[in-house]
């Protein structure tokens, strides 16, 4: 059996972050998958490929980012392949306090934390010289 | 992204439309940043045509809630989608933020 996937290439542009989350959203919208999902899975790419072009490269050159989603029987699986520096984001974020009060939340460290959340699971490989992040969603909305 | 302001009574109204994110994020701050400088203290974000944020989007409103909250004035939001009010849920931000159903509600309770 075939598997039901598509392949998106990017370069390290975070404006091209909008066109790939119409990409998702029409890979979504075309199997049935429902807009939380395709939600959960644009926030956790977002922050992930934000963090990567932010933060991962050493030179100011192009580079390419690929992304490959494929519906499986019950998940929807997002593996992201790019050859920034060595970076696992696989193991648990810092812990956020979420019942701490206004003046004691501080600014930042979401994103990761964000992507735990709304993921089933984010597993990293380091192979070749490029990072493989694969994600994994349970289609239950 | 195109962000509609405008003036109802003494709350001043940001309508973000399209997509909040870490591309358009520092946009967002700029024009909340001159709000407070111009001294609006009643601010209402209205989520209504906003489809999608990110922790950068969430980002500027926390910084925007401290501001305000340092100066006396208020921060409320309404009309999130049920996406977005997930994103809010997880994040702790439904017990920082007032959030209303609509703007008619968010006014009604601000005036």
């Amino acid at each position: 059996m075939d598997e039901d996937c598509v392949e998106i290439s990017m370069t390290n542009d975070v404006q091209e972050i909008a066109s790939l989350a119409a990409r998702i959203d029409e890979f979504c919208e075309s199997r049935g998958i429902g807009p939380m999902i395709a939600n959960a899975v644009n926030v956790s790419l977002d922050e992930l490929l934000t963090n990567t072009i932010d933060y991962g490269y050493d030179d100011e050159g192009l580079h390419q980012i690929g992304i490959v989603l494929s519906r499986q029987a019950d998940k929807l699986v997002v593996e992201i392949d790019d050859d920034s520096r060595a970076f696992d984001p696989s193991g648990s974020p810092p812990e956020v306090d979420l019942d701490a009060p206004l003046e004691d939340r501080p600014i930042g460290g979401l994103g990761l934390f964000l992507v735990h959340e709304l993921m089933d699971s984010v597993d990293y490989r380091r192979t070749d010289g490029r990072n493989v992040v694969t994600l994994k969603k349970h289609l239950i909305d | 992204m195109d962000i509609v302001e405008s003036k109802e009574n003494a709350v001043f109204v940001m309508e973000p439309k399209g997509r909040l994110d870490s591309a358009n994020a520092r946009n967002f701050e700029e024009r909340v940043l001159a709000a407070l400088e111009k001294g609006e203290n009643a601010l209402l974000i209205d989520f209504d045509k906003l489809d999608y944020i990110s922790s950068a989007g969430l980002r500027v409103l926390l910084m925007g809630a401290k501001r305000l909250q340092q100066s006396g004035g208020t921060i409320v939001l309404c009309a999130l989608s049920p996406s977005i009010h997930e994103v809010f849920e997880i994040s702790g931000f439904l017990t920082i933020f007032t959030v209303h159903s609509d703007r008619a509600a968010a006014l009604a309770a601000m005036g």
